[in-house]
């Protein structure tokens, strides 16, 4: 559950938070190409969610599954309800919206990680 | 360019507001999520401080529900829901400080929200100066 995966949905989530974060500077809501970017980081969060069901399900030792689950959960709705949500967003707000959630969704992975390994409760 | 008749009352879910409204919403998952785990898993351990974290989570999810209305009604009801907010952290903050054994495993108010960066703490602050802000 750890490994280059997640690492790669945190890299790419970094670099979509300084993209949104750019347009937040020139004042400029998102574009067509930063949502497309979007969709692609979310087929990697709905596979990480769907990887880590299956693997937790083949996963003998004890540990945190149901919050194991409620994490991969968000992670994977967290996207599409920014989106969603700051759909008709003309301002720049809306780029301030996808950065804050960017910047919170490597941390959020970070303890799906961390409830993987066991650690923290 | 039409005047309205009437100004309209500045929305709370508009601009910063949309920001805000992320953030109380995130609040609000994480506090759901945190204490349907904990009362769920491990209720006995202690119940007091998952009661209180549940309780949390309600507050988090009617402010967040409040400020992305943005009518005039709601304004009410997240004025009402932000100041229990404040209230709440510092008292959840000061109680884990006095009384450790009770809160065993961090809810989002214990220490002043320290283990979401203080971030509890400053957010009814916000919160309500961007009510002031948008009256």
């Amino acid at each position: 559950m750890t490994g280059p995966f997640a690492s790669a949905i945190i890299v790419v989530s970094l670099v979509l938070a300084l993209w949104a974060g750019v347009l937040l500077a020139v004042n400029r809501p998102p574009n067509r190409a930063l949502w497309g970017a979007l969709g692609v980081l979310e087929l990697l969060l709905v596979t990480f969610l769907i990887g880590g069901v299956v693997q937790m399900v083949g996963r003998d030792t004890d540990f945190a599954r149901l919050e194991f689950v409620l994490y991969l959960l968000g992670c994977a709705a967290i996207v599409p309800l920014a989106g969603w949500w700051v759909k008709d967003e003309k301002s720049r707000a809306a780029a301030a919206v996808l950065v804050v959630v960017l910047l919170v969704l490597p941390v959020m992975i970070v303890r799906v990680q961390q409830v993987w390994a066991g650690s923290g409760a | 360019m039409p005047e309205p008749s009437n100004p309209p009352v500045r929305r709370t879910n508009a601009g910063f507001g949309r920001v805000l409204v992320v953030v109380y919403g995130i609040f609000a998952l994480a506090a759901t999520a945190r204490s349907v785990v904990q009362i769920t898993t491990r209720f006995d351990e202690a119940p007091v401080a998952y009661v209180l974290s549940a309780f949390a989570a309600a507050v988090y999810i009617v402010a967040t529900v409040a400020l992305a209305r943005g009518d005039r009604t709601s304004r009410g009801v997240a004025r009402i829901a932000i100041t229990i907010e404040l209230v709440g952290v510092l008292v959840v903050g000061t109680a884990s400080l006095l009384v450790p054994d009770e809160f065993p495993s961090a809810s989002v108010w214990s220490t002043f929200g320290s283990g979401y960066v203080f971030i509890p703490l400053v957010l009814p602050f916000v919160g309500l100066w961007w009510l002031r802000r948008t009256e």
